[in-house]
Order: structure tokens, then sequence, then C-alpha cells
């Protein structure tokens, strides 16, 4: 008996989000990818994996330290 | 409580025709919004130019496959935990092993550094998550000072802090993630939906919110809302398990390595996939994706040793690299886009820049 109960439990738990899940605000994909197409291009000039930035810091180099008087 | 049964009529059948009803508004709905495909709107980007990253590091010293790193905030040092039991923190530029901490358990599947850089939280077949403070003492014993944060039933395979040192977030064996307040260990919320073991989580850059992506073996995709606990939006498309998943930069978007042998790209606010990254030459699974600091490139770490690297919006591969000799477990751009670090099956980790630096 106990056994249905948890089945319906589980079950009414699956209707109650998959109604949250249809319900939800959505945007076109003609948008959407214009969005994040943009945020790849607003960024790819300090990206140095796709393009050359000159301040990007040469790892090999030592970090210059300067004297700091306390 | 106890007398919540059947409702006007209800049965477990009527409630399953009505989920079957519900899941196919659900697809019709996101059918509604493809006016156009992600790599036709990426028709008008220009072409990335050639890409040439070279490994400029190789990290010795794992006993046995690495299984899971993360980069320290500072973009210098980072973790890696291995199959060995062991979590060795490193100095990626000299080399130096700054921390080693032997835990008593083999499988150390994840490893986090936390925001301050101070300490560092791991966790695997011992199904607990624990955080060591890092001392610059370099003579303490780590392992005295370890503290247990999280208690899975299974054993844990993720594991994150938030936006500071005090809470950890952990995905398991068990289906479910959870929160934790590092302090007291206690557990804050938990969250339940998957229905097999979850792999791999990512929070939301902090911009967005309180959300995080969850992937696993029942193939599905989850985000979930942080406070409420409450899964917000469900992805299934994959063909096999999910291994890893990961936030687009601006946060709109998530990407997932699968063991059906492609990464897929979905947006949340189209709430749905919108690229499948695949070639017929590549037939492995992969089981680790990142993305470079502007978004355009995502990097992907395969069974067949390789990582692919994949133009986010054309959907074309830009690159291929190669130098692990076993299966890559995970890749990780450092903070500042520099780098791009590689743990693999082969012990090691490779730590990786563009040519012209």
């Amino acid at each position: 008996m106990s056994n249905n109960m948890a089945k319906i439990a589980d079950a009414r738990k699956t209707v109650e989000q998959l109604k949250l899940e249809v319900n939800i605000e959505r945007m076109m994909i003609s948008k959407a990818a214009a969005e994040l197409m943009a945020y790849c291009e607003a960024h790819a000039k300090e990206d140095p994996l796709v393009t050359s930035v000159p301040s990007s810091e040469n790892p090999f180099r030592e970090k210059k330290l300067f004297c700091v008087i306390l | 409580m106890a007398c919540q049964g059947l409702q006007g009529g209800e049965t477990v059948a009527s409630l399953k025709r009505e989920s079957e009803s519900l899941r196919k508004k659900l697809e019709e709905e996101r059918k509604k919004l493809s006016d156009i495909e992600l790599n036709q709107v990426a028709e008008k980007i220009e072409v990335l130019g050639p890409l040439s990253i070279k490994t400029r590091r190789v990290l010795k010293g794992h006993g046995n496959k690495v299984l899971c790193m993360d980069w320290c905030k500072d973009k210098r040092r980072l973790v890696s935990s291995s199959q060995d039991g062991k979590v060795i923190v490193w100095d990626a530029f000299t080399l130096n092993k700054e921390h080693g901490v032997a835990l008593p358990c083999t499988w150390v599947m994840a490893c986090a550094y936390a925001p301050s850089g101070c300490a560092v939280a791991c966790g695997g077949l011992d199904n607990k998550c624990s955080v060591f403070p890092l001392s610059l003492d370099k003579n303490e014993n780590l392992s005295a000072k370890k503290k247990s944060v999280a208690m899975h039933t299974n054993y844990v395979s993720g594991c994150t802090f938030t936006s500071s040192d005090m809470q950890i977030l952990t995905s398991s064996g068990d289906g479910t993630c959870a929160l934790w307040d590092v302090e007291s260990g206690q557990l804050l919320q938990s969250f339940h939906g998957h229905t097999a073991d979850v792999l791999s989580l990512d929070l939301a850059p902090s911009e967005t919110g309180n959300t995080f992506v969850s992937g696993g073996c029942d193939k599905k995709a989850n985000i979930w809302d942080m406070r409420s606990g409450q899964n917000i939006q469900s992805f299934e498309s994959h063909e096999s398990d999910i291994n890893c998943v990961k936030y687009y930069p601006s946060g709109d978007a998530f990407a997932s390595a699968s063991d059906d042998a492609t990464c897929r790209f979905y947006d949340l606010r189209a709430d749905r996939e919108v690229a499948v990254y695949q070639k017929d030459s590549v037939i492995f699974g992969a089981s680790t994706v990142d993305f470079s600091l502007s978004g355009r490139l995502l990097f992907a770490g395969y069974n067949d040793y390789t990582i692919n690297v994949w133009d986010v919006l054309k959907g074309t591969r830009a690159s291929i690299l190669f130098g692990h000799e076993n299966r890559v477990s995970r890749v990780r751009v450092s903070p500042d886009g520099t780098a791009l670090c590689s743990a693999s099956w082969d012990n090691t980790l490779r730590v990786s820049w563009a040519a012209y630096l």
C-alpha cells in the first residue's frame, strides 16, 4: 500500500517538475545566438588563446618585484 | 501528509500519461524557437586564425592516474589529485611541488582550490569531501589539519568552493549534489533529481546569480537554484553518460562532454541544445571540457588521449592537441586565459600556452 503511495508521490513530483519546465520563458535562437556571438566578439581581444595579446604576461619571465619601504 | 493518497481519480498510470504529454509539450515549445542554427548566425563572424598552442611544462610526480585539477586564482598555482591517493599543490611555472597530502583512500576524483588560495578541497572513493588549509610552513603536516566537510553515501565525483572559502558544493555517485558549510560541516541544501550517478558540476559565473549545472549517468544536465534546491531546467540530448559540464563565461550557456563522443552546447535562455561538436573521426568518449576566456574556443579532452579544440560558434574543429599517453581526464584554462592545463591517466599534467608568448 505504501509502495503505491511512494509511486504516486514520485509521479506527482515528476508532473509538477515538468509543469515548471514547460512554463519558463524562452528566447528565440536567433536572439540567443546573437548574444553569445556578441560576448565572444567583445572579449576576443583579451583572450590570449584567440588573439595575440601584447599585454599578456609571458609565463617564462620572472615577475618583477619592487622594493616596498615599510 | 500520510493521507495524501489518490486525488480525484488520479492513479500512477494517469500521472504517467500526464508527464508524457507534458514532455511532448516541452519538446514542442523548444522547437518553436528554432528559427535559425547557431552556426548559421556565426557565418558573419571571422574565421579563427591558426591556433598554435604548445606544451611548455610537464608536471611529473603522481604515481598513478591524475583524475582532477584546479587552478588557483593567482594564475600560476594548481592543485591535482590522483588514483594514488595523493593531492599535490604545484607552482606550474617553476614545477615546484609546494604541498603534498596523502589521503587514506585511493581514487581522489575531485579537487578544488579555495578562492582565497589558502585551502584546497578534495574527495573521492571515501564518499567525503575534506578541506585542507595550506600552511606556509612546509614542515607542517597537512593531514593533521584536515577537516571533513561533506558526507555522501557514494563516491564524490566533483567539488567546488562557492564564492568564498566558507561553502562547498559537491556532486556524488549517490545521485545527488549538496551544499555544505565548511566550518561546521553542516548540510545547507541538497539537490535531488538525477536518477543515476552525478559526475560533474559547475558553478555559474558570479554575475549570473546563484545557480549551478550538473551532469551525470542519467544523460541529463540539470540547472539548479542553490537557495531553494529547485531544479530549474533540464536537458536530455546526449546518448550516453555526461562526464563533464562547464558554463560559458557569460553564464547564459553551458557545454557538456559525454561518453557518446560528442560535446554539446546548450543556451539557457533558449532552453535548448544549440550546437553539437562531433566528427566521424572522433569516436572515443569526451571526459572534460572548458572554455577559453572569451568563450570562442572549447577545449575538450578525450579517451583517445587527445584534446580537440572546437570553434564554439561555428561548430568546427579549430585544432587538435597531442602529447598525453593515456586518457585526458581534465582540462582547465587558467584564470587569466593564458594557459591550458590538462591532466591525464598517463600520471602527468601538461601546461600549454599560445606559441607567441
